[in-house]
């Protein structure tokens, strides 16, 4: 085995807020070098049910596709959503002189190409007052078995030994684009200045440095964890290995991916007649089509799983509310930020 | 910049390979030989120095940050994280911070940052500037307050920043030099209705919530209208972490938001319906007897007497001629006699000021007859009549009222009374309606009757706006050289309403036109209005100074205060870092420094550590901090040699004289830095004795000490909470009766039925559908980061007003529609995003947008300014005026309104 390390990480969903700090975090550390960075998220966070970033990408495809001369590239306006610019030196004249434009306005025209990475934040699904939503925080899952690298036909792709991270070499990167079909979760984005395709490069000079990744260490929810999948003591082992309660996103995308997610609660729906009821207004349905462990899992298995998921996490809660104690519980609550970084 | 031609669009699977001579890898998992590129995002990461500071944007949040800095630029700011923990069990506040302070750097270095002195050239509002210098900027604004001193006298002057918390020097500066030349200082906790008028009302404070560390204790959660996990980002693990211990969390909104997804229930409650909701509680905890008996008989006013002939409590003096009026009676079940309770104001100094009740066995219930000076009068305790009130609250009229099922709010009631510690953590979503006092007093009497008000976990804590100032004492010590006493304090809302020629909307909701409360309340001294005469002789301000706040976006009643009160001011002078709709409003502009540019101090209520803003670059431009510009002023003051005779409105004469105004300000040069105001501060503190600004660099400090305005003392390994000192060591609150008191017997409370907390409906005196909500954002701090391009890349990119499907359907709108939303007041055009989330009957809109920001109006134009009586009373032990304490609140979520899909043209 080559890979003789591998991180991976863990996002509790039952904690992300949905503030994006993780994306600013990220944002403003890597991607906004140039023009050409201005409509990636290397870490984005949708609101689900929705539409996701890029738009549809689930819907997408990747190199698992049987024909894979079909696969669609996302376009920048329609597919990332415009990074809109604004005349802020017309409207707000903090040199002296005079106003053209009183009004500050995006360009292009919002309503040109209703879409950006966000759009639907908040939005939702369900009749009020059983709406529903919950926050799914992405980054590069830095796969076990790497899409974007298989599809790469100049093997500019790779993942290091020590950790595991997957990295684009720049200098032979030509910019064609197949790991952007390749992967089936989108997370590698096409740079039109630079000519080159980047992606999530898990702030490997600060993991050299035993340092969190900017999305870890700026997370105001203090919903990830990262660690080495090796290390049988470190929290991710215990949340993924031990007690079972994080899984894999779209795992029968078959790339083994190294990001998982404790899947959210939600508090239960009422009835017709305005009667509390005790199911979680998310349907387990959405969920089961979203996480899972394995990817020769089935939808019946998922389904149990993320039901037993959360009776593990409810019955967890109960014991401590009653004067008991419990791992799982204070892995979850991560009193110190050593708790949350074991690398 | 990016030209939208350098994107390539067309990403369609055109190239082929490029034929150049390519090793093949025959290892890219784990063996890629070409490596060496990698040190390129090193090279990215790596940095000269980094430095520490915070921001100053009344978020609450006062989040210590770390700005990395390579070539003189702050490239990246990261939150520093290391705040020093409480104790092992509580989680840690690290890291404490939010996307919009991970991106101030956009404002330090973006078009909208303020770089020269401006003087406006055109109308206001146009646009049109001239670059001046700063020496002609103050030559301009001294002339023109000396004549207007001279002309229509210092009162005309008014000073509006808001929040000493958030940047403690850079708002004494102007508080410092009003001081010393007369002018009016405007209060800003009332004004922008984040005030809770339930607490100086019942516990006489202006407001004492635990930090969030203590939410960790509670085991009962209901979060009612504030939505912490969306508005107090830094602070919302502690809620998410206390329920994963199992930890109850009750959700009561009228949306379904990102607080409602982490609760275990989520409660849709009709808006502007709370107080009947928590009274319906309150009347099925009294029936069931699931109170806690022994507490409300020592902690609150439940078994003080009130007479039975005129509602009023039953006082010394009517007892015995000549006595106190500040005493008052329970009913001593062991000898059957009305005693004097202790602890009452009339006790203060007294070996009975205390809340011990000794032998004393006071009956809750019972009607009672007493020998008065007038002869027999029948009182009964204050439980009685509470019980008799609320029982109009049950289940089934409160279900009708609310929209929540009856089983649903008793077994909310149940649990909340069961379940010890429990808490209530409200906010703007309850307080900015016009009876927020009633709601806040329902609130506090959920948590007084089942004991929880002064435990670790318990109470009723509330979260809008940076209010509390740990270094308190130093803080106003250098705002008020001369003392508070000779500083004239404005509340703004009435100011506001006054000048800006308000017409009430409300006056058929009491028995007497609006204005002639507020003239009763001017004429009693209950509430200040300058300047003096205006009621009476029609005098108007001149002259505004704004810094540190975007008074004139963010107001009520925009429409109005443009039209009517911004003619009569000769003179509006707004100080910031960035231009925004107060400056474009403005005569002369003036730069400030940045967050990054300037020694200051941050505190807040949700944590209890202070920590400092430092000169990490220097300041851009012609910019300077605060509290140089306020110095530069007053050497352009001194230079007229101008002084005067000035009298205060208690009749105090002060001698003012501008040819020493530097020495004073400086206080004869040892304040003359930023750094040495400072100190002056940490000095001058009780919280902050013996730290140094440099030490506080170093780490954020604990607090040590808290001052007699808190209601707790701070410990070692204790998170804060309030009441403290009322529950553990039995001292008296500073309300009339030293309780909590529920029971306001002051006439006008008498009057309207609102001597006890009552349930009174939103305002619903328009004709418009939709209940227009304006809550605070995830993705701005009021106005800052409204107009900030990164934040607006991952919203839709201009305003958005959200509606439910159901309306958007009645109107026939598509999402993204373009929307003219309307009422009486004014119009704005913005664009609609369709969710379910949203009940029917309503419209949100974030707050904040600056009115550049829409093709028309903003986002308060449909709003006015709705006074409410009860808030102007003054004279009554705890509701007397004090600038942010008690005045009246401008509350804005009664507004309604319409929209239709807007047709250009």
């Amino acid at each position: 085995m080559a890979i003789m390390r591998q991180i991976q990480m863990v996002f509790d969903l039952n904690k992300c807020i949905g503030c994006h700090t993780c994306a600013m975090a990220c944002k403003t550390m890597w991607t906004d070098r140039d023009a050409g960075q201005m409509h990636m998220y290397w870490m984005n966070v949708e609101t689900r049910p929705g539409t996701g970033y890029p738009k549809d990408w689930e819907n997408l495809g990747g190199w698992f596709n049987a024909d894979r001369n079909t696969i669609p590239l996302p376009h920048i306006h329609e597919g990332y959503g415009t990074p809109w610019e604004y005349n802020y030196k017309e409207v707000l004249k903090t040199e002296g002189g005079d106003t053209p434009a009183p009004k500050l306005i995006p360009s292009p025209d919002p309503s040109e190409y209703p879409y950006a990475s966000n759009w639907d934040e908040d939005v939702g699904k369900g009749t009020f007052p059983n709406s529903y939503y919950f926050y799914l925080p992405r980054i590069c899952n830095h796969c076990t078995d790497p899409a974007c690298l298989e599809a790469c036909p100049r093997q500019a792709v790779y993942k290091r030994s020590e950790d595991g991270i997957v990295l684009i070499d720049p200098k032979r990167c030509r910019g064609y684009r197949y790991c952007v079909k390749g992967c089936p979760y989108k997370k590698v984005y096409y740079n039109p200045e630079e000519k080159i395709s980047q992606k999530c490069v898990f702030c490997y000079p600060r993991i050299e440095e035993r340092k969190g990744n900017f999305c870890s260490t700026q997370c105001a929810g203090r919903i990830s964890w990262i660690g080495y999948a090796d290390d049988t003591k470190s929290n991710i082992y215990k949340l993924i290995n031990t007690w079972k309660v994080a899984l894999r996103l779209h795992p029968e995308y078959k790339t083994e991916p190294n990001v998982f997610y404790i899947p959210p609660l939600s508090p239960p729906t009422y009835s017709f007649t305005s009667k509390l009821t005790d199911s979680p207004r998310i349907p387990i349905d959405m969920l089961a089509k979203m996480f899972g462990d394995t990817h020769d899992q089935n939808y019946d298995q998922r389904v149990t799983r993320i039901k037993q998921i959360f009776d593990i996490l409810q019955n967890e809660r109960n014991k401590v509310a009653s004067g008991g104690n419990s791992e799982l519980i204070d892995i979850l609550i991560s009193r110190s930020e050593a708790d949350r970084f074991q690398i | 910049m990016m030209e939208n031609k350098s994107i390539e669009n067309d990403l369609s699977d055109k190239n082929t390979l490029t034929l150049d001579l390519l090793e093949h890898v025959t290892e890219p998992i784990g063996k890629y030989p070409y490596r060496g590129w990698e040190t390129a995002y090193r090279e990215q990461w790596k940095y000269d120095y980094t430095g520490r500071t915070t921001h100053s944007v009344n978020c609450a949040g006062s989040c210590t940050w770390k700005v990395y800095v390579k070539n003189n630029i702050a490239f990246k700011e990261e939150q520093y994280a290391d705040y020093p923990d409480i104790n092992p069990i509580l989680p840690t506040y690290n890291p404490r911070g939010c996307q919009k302070g991970a991106n101030y750097k956009e404002y330090v270095y973006g078009p909208q940052r303020l770089k020269y002195p401006l003087m406006r050239v055109g109308a206001r509002g146009e646009g049109k500037w001239k670059r001046i210098s700063w020496e002609e900027a103050m030559r301009h604004i001294a002339n023109k307050i000396v004549n207007t001193i001279a002309t229509h006298g210092p009162d005309t002057i008014t000073f509006y920043s808001a929040n000493p918390a958030k940047f403690a020097i850079t708002y004494a500066g102007g508080l410092r030099l009003a001081n010393l030349i007369g002018g009016v200082v405007c209060s800003y906790y009332d004004w922008v209705s984040d005030l809770p008028p339930g607490e100086p009302m019942t516990w006489g404070v202006q407001t004492d919530s635990c930090e969030a560390a203590d939410w960790f204790h509670s085991k009962y959660i209901i979060v009612w209208g504030s939505n912490l996990l969306e508005t107090r980002i830094p602070d919302a693990h502690f809620l998410t972490e206390t329920r994963m211990r199992g930890t109850k969390i009750v959700a009561i909104f009228p949306e379904y938001n990102p607080t409602s997804i982490h609760a275990d229930i989520f409660i849709p409650v009709k808006p502007g319906t709370d107080s009947a909701l928590a009274l319906g509680m309150a009347n099925f905890i009294i029936n069931k007897g699931l109170y806690d008996e022994a507490y409300i008989k020592q902690y609150t006013d439940m078994p003080m007497l009130i007479r039975m002939d005129n509602g009023k409590f039953l006082r010394e003096s009517d007892m015995t001629s000549n006595s106190s009026q500040e005493k008052f009676y329970l009913w001593d079940q062991n000898t059957g006699k009305p005693v004097l309770a202790p602890g009452a104001q009339g006790f203060l100094g007294s070996q009975d000021w205390t809340l011990n009740l000794d032998s004393i066995k006071p009956a809750l219930e019972g009607i009672f007859t007493v020998h008065t000076n007038t002869g027999p009068v029948k009182v009964t305790p204050v439980f009685s009549l509470l019980k008799q009130k609320v029982a109009a609250y049950d289940l089934v009229t409160v279900s009708g009222i609310t929209g929540v099922e009856d089983c649903l709010i008793a077994r909310i009631a149940r649990e909340f009374a069961s379940t010890k510690p429990a808490r209530i953590i409200g906010g703007a979503g309850t307080n900015h309606y016009y009876h927020n006092d009633l709601t806040n007093r329902s609130h506090i009497l959920l948590a007084a009757l089942t004991g929880n008000v002064g435990i670790p976990g318990g109470g009723f804590d509330h979260y809008v706006g940076q209010e509390k100032i740990w270094c308190k004492e130093g803080t106003f010590d250098l705002a008020y050289p001369l003392g508070s006493t000779k500083q004239r304090f404005q509340p703004t809302t009435l100011w506001t309403f006054i000048h800006s020629h308000i017409m009430s909307d409300v006056d058929n909701l009491w028995p007497h036109p609006m204005i002639d409360y507020i003239r009763e309340s001017v004429h009693n001294g209950w509430m200040p209005l300058f300047p003096e005469g205006t009621l009476d002789s029609g005098k108007s301000p001149k002259i505004l100074f704004v810094w540190g706040s975007n008074f004139l976006n963010q107001a009520k009643g925009f429409e109005s205060i443009l039209a009517n009160l911004w003619p009569k001011l000769d003179l509006v002078v707004d100080i910031d870092y960035r231009m925004n709709t107060t400056g474009l409003y403005a005569d002369i502009i003036l730069p400030a420094a940045s967050m990054f540019e300037k020694w200051d101090i941050s505190t807040t209520d949700l944590h209890s550590y202070v920590s400092p803003f430092t000169p990490i670059i220097e300041p851009q431009m012609e910019s300077k901090t605060d509290w140089q510009i306020w110095q530069t002023l007053a050497r352009a003051l001194q230079e007229t040699k101008f002084s005067y005779h000035d009298t205060l409105p208690d009749g105090t004469p002060v001698y003012r004289d501008f040819s020493t105004l530097v020495n004073d300000f400086t206080a004869q040069g040892t304040l003359t830095s930023d750094k040495a105001a400072g100190q002056f501060i940490l000095d001058n503190s009780v919280g902050t004795r013996g730290m140094t600004m440099d030490g506080i660099n170093e780490k954020p400090r604990r607090f040590v000490a808290t001052g007699k305005e808190f209601t707790s003392d701070i410990k070692d390994g204790i998170a804060y909470y309030g009441l403290q000192r009322m529950y553990e060591l039995k001292q008296p609150l500073s309300t009339l009766t030293g309780r909590q008191q529920f029971y306001i017997d002051h006439p006008w409370f008498l009057e309207f039925g609102e001597e006890l907390p009552a349930y009174k409906p939103p305002v619903q005196e328009d004709k418009y559908p939709l209940r227009w909500i304006t809550p605070h954002s995830r993705w701005s701090i009021h106005s800052t980061w409204r107009d900030a391009k990164y934040q607006l890349r991952l919203q839709r990119g201009q305003p958005v007003v959200y509606l439910n499907p159901s309306e958007a359907t009645a109107r026939n709108l598509i999402d993204n529609d373009a929307l003219e939303i309307y009422n009486n007041y004014g119009k704005i055009l913005a664009h609609l995003c369709i969710s379910p989330r949203i009940p029917p009957g309503m419209a949100l809109m974030y707050h904040g947008w600056e009115y550049y920001s829409f093709r028309k109006g903003g986002f308060q134009s449909p709003t006015t300014i709705r006074i409410k009586p009860t808030q102007l009373v003054g004279g009554y032990g705890q509701l007397k005026f004090k600038a942010n304490y008690w005045g009246p609140t401008g509350n804005q979520k009664d507004t309604r309104v319409e929209v239709r899909k807007y047709k250009s043209g």
